[in-house]
Formats: C-alpha cells, sequence, structure tokens
C-alpha cells in the first residue's frame, strides 16, 4: 500500500511532473529570491536554458554558508504572512541556518512523512511515542505535525528523562517509536536495568529512527532488541526536515521522495553529476516548496542513488544509508556539530586558547563530546573557582551556539598532542 | 613589603605523573621546595608552593612549559599550644578578612602558616596580625 499516487508513476510521468515543477521553481526563485537572481545572472543562465531535468547542472549549487549570508530570512520566497512555521539548526559558524514553511510546505511534510508512515505500517489506530527532541529542531516537531495529521496517537515525550519515557511507553503502550538509534539503544539498555521485559511489556510493532549515521548491524539490533521494523528516516531541515527518504519493507535502500526533493550525486571535488549507482554527495533542489524553495543544495552527505524498481511498487529513486560526509560535520546524539562552530565559540572566550582538541566518544550508547583546550598561561589564577567558572562559562556558551551539552577539559599549556606542528583538531573514537 | 612571599601557583593536569614531571624540573635546577599545597578540581589541579629561588623556578618551568603564577602570601609563626591558631584567624575576623586558604609546615619545632587573603586585604591582614603582637615570617628567610 502506497500513501500517495506520485509514489508510483511511471518514469515519463515522474519525469514531466519533475521538469514541471523544477520550471516553476526556477521561476520563483529568480524573481522573488535577489540571492538566486544575482547567483543564475552570475553564472550566465537564462531560465529559458532549462528545458530538461539534465539542464539542472547548468545551475550552480547553494551552499550552507548562503544561508548563513542570508541570515535569517534572505532565503525564503515569500512573505512573513504566509510563514506559519520557523526552525532553526545551528550553522557551520557563528549564526543559525534558519528555514520557514508555509501550510503549503507543512503539507508537503506531512504527505511525505504520512509515505514514510505508511511504508512501516502505521495508521490512525497506533499511538506514537516520539523520543525526537523537540524544538528548534525538525526532529520533534517534524514527526508531531505529520502523526496528527494522519490522526496517529502522538505522545510528545521528547528526548531524554529516559526512566519516565520508559513508564509511559509501557502504560500508553505505544506501537510506534521515533528516535535516534543511538537513543532507542539507549532506552532498550536503561529498560533492561530497570527490570522490563521488553518483549512483553511493551505494544511496540514498528520504529523510525533517523538523524545518525547508522550501520546495519546496528539497525539489526534495535530491530531485534524492540521485536520491530526498524524503517530509516532520512532528512535535513534546509530541505524540509525528516521525510526526504525512507526505507519500505522490501528493502534497506531510502526510496527519496523525488516528486518533491530532485536528487542528484555529484563528485564532492569537481561538482560533476555522477552517473547513477556511484557513490558522491547528494544535492537536492526542492521542486514544490514556497517558504524556503533552494536549488542545489549540497547536503554534504555521501551516498548513492538508483532507479532499479522496488519490489514494493514505488517507483521512486532509492539512496543508500549515508555512508559519510564530505565535510568535517559530526553528528553527536543527532545534532550537526562543526568544528568551526566550536572554534567560533572559543574565540569569544577570555583565558583559553584556540589549541583545542575536539573528541567524539560514545558513553553507553549516546554519543558524548569533549573539547580539550588548553589553557592561555597569562590567564593562570591561582583560584581554583577561577578554573572552574571558566569551564563552566565555556561549556554554557557552546549550549547556547551549539545546542549541545559539551564537556570541557582545560589542559596545560602546549600539552595537545600535535602532528607537524599542526594541532590535531578532531578525534572521533566512534565505530563507524 | 618584607613580608610578602611570592608563592608559585602552577596548572597540573589530572594524571598520574604529572606532579613528578613538575618537581623533577625543580630538583633538575637545584630548586628547594620550603612547602606545598595541591588543590584538586577533577580534571586539573593547582599546586602552590613556597620555593627559595621563586624567579628563577617561574623562569625554568615555564621554559618547560608549565603555567605559572605569582600569588602573594604571608607566614605566620605558630607555637603548638592550644589556642595559638586561633588567635591568628580570630584576629583576621576581626578585620572581616577572608583567609582564601592556609597550609602549614614545621621549622625546628615551631609551625609557620602560609595564608592567601582575598585581594588587596593582604596588608591589612600584616598589619592587624603585627599590632595583635603575633610574629610573621620575613620572606627573605625562604630565599636563598
Amino acid at each position: 500500500m502506497t500513501f500517495s499516487k506520485n509514489e508510483s508513476l511511471c518514469k515519463q510521468e515522474l519525469q514531466s511532473w519533475q521538469l514541471t515543477h523544477l520550471q516553476e521553481t526556477l521561476e520563483r526563485v529568480y524573481y522573488l529570491v535577489p540571492f538566486y537572481k544575482k547567483k543564475f545572472d552570475d553564472a550566465g543562465v537564462l531560465l529559458k536554458d532549462i528545458k530538461s531535468l539534465k539542464d539542472l547542472s547548468k545551475l550552480p549549487f547553494t551552499k550552507k554558508q548562503d544561508l548563513r549570508d542570508n541570515y535569517p530570512f534572505g532565503m525564503f520566497s515569500v512573505d512573513m504572512d504566509q510563514i506559519v512555521r520557523i526552525h532553526s539548526s545551528s550553522g557551520t559558524t557563528g549564526k543559525p541556518t534558519v528555514v520557514g514553511y508555509t501550510e503549503h510546505d507543512m503539507s508537503i511534510w506531512a504527505e511525505v512523512m504520512g509515505r514514510a508512515f505508511t511504508m512501516g505500517g502505521v495508521t490512525c489506530q497506533d499511538i506514537m511515542q516520539n523520543s525526537h527532541g523537540y524544538g528548534l529542531f525538525t526532529g520533534g516537531l517534524g514527526f508531531h505535525s505529520a502523526a496528527e495529521r494522519m490522526k496517529i496517537a502522538v505522545i510528545p515525550s521528547s528526548t531524554g528523562f529516559t526512566s519516565r519515557q520508559l513508564l509511559l511507553l509501557k502504560d500508553f503502550g505505544a506501537t510506534v517509536l521515533t528516535a535516534t538509534p543511538s537513543f532507542a539503544l539507549h532506552m532498550a539498555e536503561v529498560a533492561k536495568n530497570e527490570g522490563y521485559d521488553i518483549q512483553k511489556d511493551f505494544k511496540l510493532k514498528v520504529g523510525f529512527f533517523g538523524a545518525e549515521p547508522t550501520s546495519d548491524g546496528m539497525k539489526k539490533e534495535i530491530a531485534s532488541i524492540w521485536g520491530i521494523d526498524y524503517h530509516e528516516v532520512y532528512g535535513l531541515s534546509e530541505i524540509i526536515g525528516p521525510g526526504v527518504a525512507c526505507n519500505c519493507k522490501h528493502s534497506n535502500l531510502l526510496h527519496i521522495h523525488e516528486d518533491h526533493f530532485y536528487p542528484e550525486i555529484i563528485d564532492p571535488k569537481t561538482g560533476e553529476v555522477l552517473p547513477e549507482g556511484e557513490r558522491g554527495e547528494l544535492v537536492i533542489t526542492t521542486l514544490t516548496k514556497q517558504g524556503l524553495p533552494i536549488i542545489r543544495y549540497r547536503t554534504g552527505d555521501i551516498t548513492s542513488l538508483t532507479r532499479i524498481p522496488c519490489k514494493c511498487g514505488r517507483t521512486l529513486g532509492r539512496i543508500e544509508s549515508i555512508v559519510g560526509r564530505s565535510d568535517d560535520m559530526l553528528l553527536i546524539n543527532g545534532v550537526n556539530v562543526f568544528p568551526s562552530q566550536i572554534e567560533h565559540v572559543l574565540s569569544k572566550q577570555d583565558g583559553v586558547t584556540l589549541n583545542y582538541q575536539i573528541i567524539a566518544d560514545k558513553k553507553g550508547y549516546l554519543d558524548k563530546l569533549e573539547i580539550d583546550i588548553e589553557l592561555n598561561p597569562e590567564m593562570m589564577s591561582d583560584d581554583i573557582g577561577d578554573l572552574d567558572r571558566l569551564k563552566k562559562t565555556i561549556q554554557h556558551a557552546l549550549l547556547n551556539h551549539l545546542y549541545i551539552n559539551v564537556d570541557v577539559k582545560l589542559v596545560a599549556p602546549k600539552s595537545l598532542t600535535r602532528s607537524e606542528g599542526k594541532a590535531i583538531r578532531v578525534i572521533d573514537k566512534r565505530q563507524k | 613589603m618584607k613580608y610578602n612571599i611570592k608563592q608559585l601557583s602552577v596548572f597540573l593536569e589530572n594524571r598520574a605523573g604529572e606532579l613528578s614531571d613538575f618537581t623533577h624540573v625543580l630538583s633538575k635546577n637545584n630548586i628547594s621546595i620550603k612547602s606545598i599545597l595541591l588543590a584538586d578540581s577533577t580534571d586539573y589541579g593547582l599546586v602552590r608552593t613556597i620555593v627559595d629561588n621563586p624567579e628563577k623556578a617561574k623562569t625554568i618551568l615555564e621554559d618547560e612549559g608549565f603555567s605559572v603564577r605569582f600569588t602573594d602570601v604571608f607566614g605566620v609563626k605558630i607555637d603548638d599550644i592550644v589556642g595559638s591558631f586561633d588567635k591568628v584567624v580570630t584576629v583576621l575576623a576581626n578585620e572581616k578578612i577572608n583567609i582564601l586558604y592556609t597550609y602549614s609546615f614545621y621549622e625546628s619545632n615551631t609551625g609557620i602558616f602560609i595564608f592567601s587573603v582575598e585581594k588587596n586585604r593582604l596588608e591589612d591582614a600584616i598589619n592587624a596580625l603585627l599590632k595583635a603582637n603575633i610574629e610573621i615570617v620575613q620572606a627573605k628567610h625562604f630565599y636563598m
């Protein structure tokens, strides 16, 4: 069963839909978003030059930095009276990335999430415990709004408070769980420690997970511990949030909703479009969005795209689960962290140097981020309270800018490992 | 100023061997530790120490990559008699001077207590103690 007929259009129908909506979107951004007018003019591309989907490759890319340069609303193609929701994620440095949705965009979001829920066999009879973080991130509210529109009973439990989550999960009898994979494993561990019989005490039958790179082994582990079907939901706020792609029951590859989000795979170094099946960076053009239409957005995610037909009957192309990044972005419990952001925050702090090391590791099943910072010898204090305050101030600043808790460790000057004179900035100890 | 002792405060990471790295530098350079206090937090510690040549110690420690600063403290002679320590801290309390920390060592049957007090109150503390006839050790007593 599919959620909408667009999921199984024949190739010609799909491509004609895509081209029509691409041309509409290009017209929209060219006339309504000065950034794109300038960008297309500078590239010497006329709207009438885009006669086929292939011609899209003539257009320049949009990067995360462009969103930042046009902070906060410079990339929106509608006035604020049309915007009904604003989300934001941390940017690469300083200013966050802002995205806006019209009522129409919210319907598209609900539509693609509805497709994902249908792939997992979820109906309005189900109860969904949504353990994605609520707030500025698209995870929590993205799942929430879509579930509500599908008349699924949704429990907005958000993330954390694991013991209470488990109590609700048992007593309310949720049949669907949505979370980051690491949080799902963490919940299972706590459930065991608290004496729950996971298979008997809970009624879960399906789970939707995402926002983290996840190995096949980890997916199988979550599915077997909880006794559920595992579905991966891929998305990013710049495109819409969760719901850009999701796997059906027949495949580990994720159907990308390419009637709304047109995918290309490029060589991240040259920018050339790669042939089907080859791994490269995923680039997405939104075809139907109004609030923040985006052209050839460099997601930074490395994957491949195939259009080999799927047994389920959907004709949408499929992408692999993300295998890596083309940049240095780290994912910490589902939250994007760029080393440049951390450096930006540290550069505004007195008392420390910019010699730091970022260490990503696992604590149990959850990610933890530690930052070792060399103390500025001139700010050395005789007061241990001063040093503790300095540490807390930095932790607070990082929480404010990155939205995550970071364990800050002050270390002696010149103590961090250097490689050929250059400090090693990031150490990721997590298993790939 | 003759009572102001230059104490070295040194930042150390909280791991085995860090303190001996520090003391090796001093012993190698023939610097004698008169008294030492270790304060610790979860990830790091602060060593406070009185040595016989603070200027030289600071220079060589910094050359070895340690973070060092001077803190002015003073030393009070206190006999091993009930009430003698109480007398000293009572004088400071009456002057409403906040003591940050104190540590002690023995020298030929007399205790010497090193005091660090809140910012800008060092002279007040010394004057009040002298007025109360309490013996304060001159800084040169410690130096080579």
